[in-house]
């Protein structure tokens, strides 16, 4: 499903992987200096708006991605109200004899709102992204070593294989009458030849790599092209436009 | 004197453990957004260490300079791929993280890898995590022995759950013989054949 999502044919499963990295790192550098609620409200708004439009992400998967993050975020607020750095003086009520002041709330709030931005950005990479294009896009673009980026991929194709070996390590442990179900405190029973078979697997794929002539060196030729498009001027301008609207102009 | 550059093999050894790793952090998160949304993020900072593993397990492993950072980078490009819904503080985490290790490794000149190295590489990992959550989520708001209480579950966690746990659960792998071509599994190998000697 994740992957349907991640090559749609929408807007910004098109923009380069290497602009969506950027912005969201912007934004987490742009966030850190903001304090009140309304602009993070309204770039969460906006950021969810973006992503349901411009992704094609159905809104009902997004806001279900959300929630867990809602939950994350309140607990700023109480964090907040419980052990401010400073007490506000606009007592609203008690709670068993402590103040709750509205100032407070509103800093929590606001630092909860901040975690759910953090949330919605990385949701618009990752639900438009296609790992392959990602690795592609480092490699040719932001000088990625080919061999780091390669191993990453068949590190990542190789994990859909792990529940398999799980089973396996499970079915052998229980022949030998070992139980069905391993106690936490053997947890290790089952991680240790789970990360054995892994790193035999990875010498493998190491071999094959190097007798298939993979020198890791910059010159091959390569089937995917990731090059900036008219796409990617558009998404950057709008980029800057939301940049300068949300948090430059009020600073001014 | 070996070879210290990382060659494919490292790296895509250091690739697959930390894909394996970064699939663990990511379910590790659910469990930590649940602590943290319960007992706030100080009973969250006890399960920071579990992050530190990739870095520690790999560096311990290799025994190279850049083994650390690359496997931490690696973890977090995994749980990114596939589909973290924290994506960017979580490449943000993994480079802090990482450099954090790598520089403790570094002090030592990749030459002292026992358990108080590890203990301190976990650590390390950590005290940048929490740095970087301090400037990403504005801990500066809170009063500041939240804070402190904070950091100081996070640095037992980077000991006990990096450090210990990693370097237990790596003595186990090397007694299966898979990591026969690297340093550790070397070291390894060497010392048994001096016991039977």
């Amino acid at each position: 499903m994740l992957e349907e999502l991640q090559t749609r044919n929408a807007f910004l499963q098109h923009v380069h992987p290497t602009l969506k990295l950027l912005s969201l790192f912007t934004v987490f550098f742009c966030m850190i200096f903001v304090y009140d609620i309304w602009r993070p409200l309204a770039v969460l708004l906006l950021t969810v708006a973006v992503v349901a439009f411009l992704g094609k992400v159905p809104l009902k998967l997004l806001l279900g991605l959300l929630l867990p993050f809602a939950l994350f975020g309140f607990s700023f607020v109480w964090l907040q109200v419980v052990f401010p750095e400073e007490r506000g003086s606009t007592v609203l009520f008690y709670v068993f004899h402590m103040p709750v002041a509205l100032e407070n709330i509103q800093t929590g709030v606001s630092l909860g709102l901040r975690a759910m931005v953090y949330a919605s950005w990385s949701l618009l990479f990752v639900l438009t992204t296609s790992p392959v294009s990602l690795v592609m896009s480092l490699i040719q673009k932001w000088h990625m070593p080919p061999s780091i980026g390669y191993g990453m991929m068949a590190a990542y194709r190789f994990l859909p294989q792990l529940r398999e070996e799980l089973a396996v390590i499970r079915r052998a442990r229980q022949i030998r009458g070992m139980g069905k179900k391993p106690k936490v405190r053997e947890w290790k029973e089952m991680a240790v030849p789970l990360m054995a078979g892994a790193v035999r697997k990875a010498e493998r794929t190491a071999l094959a790599m190097e007798s298939k002539g993979f020198d890791g060196s910059r010159q091959r030729t390569r089937y995917v092209q990731m090059n900036y498009k008219k796409m990617d001027v558009w998404f950057t301008a709008g980029f800057i436009l939301f940049i300068t609207v949300i948090f430059l102009l009020p600073m001014s | 004197m070996p070879n210290k550059r990382l060659n494919l093999r490292d790296i895509v050894v250091i690739s697959f453990i930390s894909a394996v790793l970064g699939v663990l952090y990511l379910l590790w998160v659910l469990l930590g957004q649940m602590v943290t949304g319960i007992f706030g993020p100080v009973g969250g900072g006890l399960m920071a260490g579990f992050w530190i593993l990739a870095p520690v397990v790999c560096a311990y492993i290799v025994q190279k300079p850049g083994a650390a950072m690359l496997a931490e980078l690696i973890a977090a490009g995994t749980e990114v791929m596939a589909g973290s819904v924290s994506a960017g503080a979580v490449l943000v985490l993994g480079f802090t993280q990482g450099l954090a290790a790598e520089i403790i490794f570094a002090l030592f000149f990749y030459r002292v890898f026992r358990l108080p190295v590890l203990m301190l590489a976990g650590m390390a990992g950590t005290f940048a995590a929490f740095l970087t959550q301090y400037v990403l989520y504005g801990f500066s708001q809170y009063a500041g022995s939240v804070v402190v209480f904070m950091l100081i579950t996070m640095l037992i966690s980077g000991a006990l759950l990096a450090g210990w746990a990693g370097k237990s659960f790596t003595d186990a792998l090397v007694k299966t013989g898979v990591l026969d071509r690297f340093a550790l599994g070397r070291q390894y190998r060497l010392e048994q054949q001096r016991d039977t000697v």
